[in-house]
């Protein structure tokens, strides 16, 4: 089984949330093609949590959080985010926690 | 962890508890604000608005914040964030709420909540 897919939700979307990391500190320091880059990487690896048969019941939160990602990174940050950090680290934390 | 629905007092120390399990500082809580109940102890918000909805609840009263109890008794308490708030049919287009009265309504049912 793939490293990634064995992961917890929790794991899965602390993943998530480094490459979002990665992609607002670029976008921060003006470096469109590494923000783009990082973003990708989040971008896929979210598709592979919205893939995950166990998360099916949960997918609403999963999906939105995806599309805004995309929204806010590719698109005109048409919801008016102000970033993701904080929402991924989150995840990243409690599954420390759990350990 | 379970998700534990409120629809009483909700005592500090349990928060307290919750947050330490859970994301360390902080405690994701959906509140319906019609019927003044409030969930706690999900991982996501979407799992603590099913419950709500299962419950009986209606997608439009539900709003998704964030409590930190180490901030009790302060503005900071409360946060508006989550991706269950994004709802243009309600004219809220973003993660937080953006209708003041709306907030306001939702400190002070929490205010009625919580007790130290």
């Amino acid at each position: 089984m793939n490293s990634f897919e064995g992961l917890s939700l929790l794991e899965q979307l602390g993943n998530v949330g480094s490459e979002v990391g990665r992609a607002e500190a670029a976008k921060a320091g003006g470096d469109k093609e590494k923000e783009q880059l990082a973003a990708t990487r989040a971008l896929d690896l979210l598709d592979r949590v919205v893939a995950d048969p166990r998360w099916r019941p949960r997918l609403k939160e999963i999906v939105r959080a995806r599309n805004l990602v995309a929204d806010y990174f590719f698109g005109i940050n048409e919801f008016n985010s102000k970033g993701f950090e904080k929402y991924f680290y989150q995840f990243a934390l409690a599954s420390r926690l759990k350990r | 962890m379970e998700i534990k629905v409120f629809d009483k007092e909700i005592y500090l120390s349990e928060l307290e508890k919750i947050a330490a399990e859970q994301f360390g500082d902080l405690v994701k809580a959906v509140v319906d604000i019609e019927k003044k109940v409030m969930a706690v102890g999900g991982e996501l918000h979407a799992d603590e608005e099913k419950q709500l909805l299962d419950g009986g609840s209606e997608q439009k009263n539900l709003w998704g914040i964030n409590l930190y109890p180490a901030k009790f008794g302060t503005e900071e308490f409360i946060e508006f964030d989550s991706m269950i708030n994004i709802r243009p049919s309600q004219n809220n287009r973003s993660r937080s709420v953006e209708d003041e009265s709306m907030q306001k309504k939702i400190r002070e049912l929490v205010g009625e909540m919580m007790h130290e």
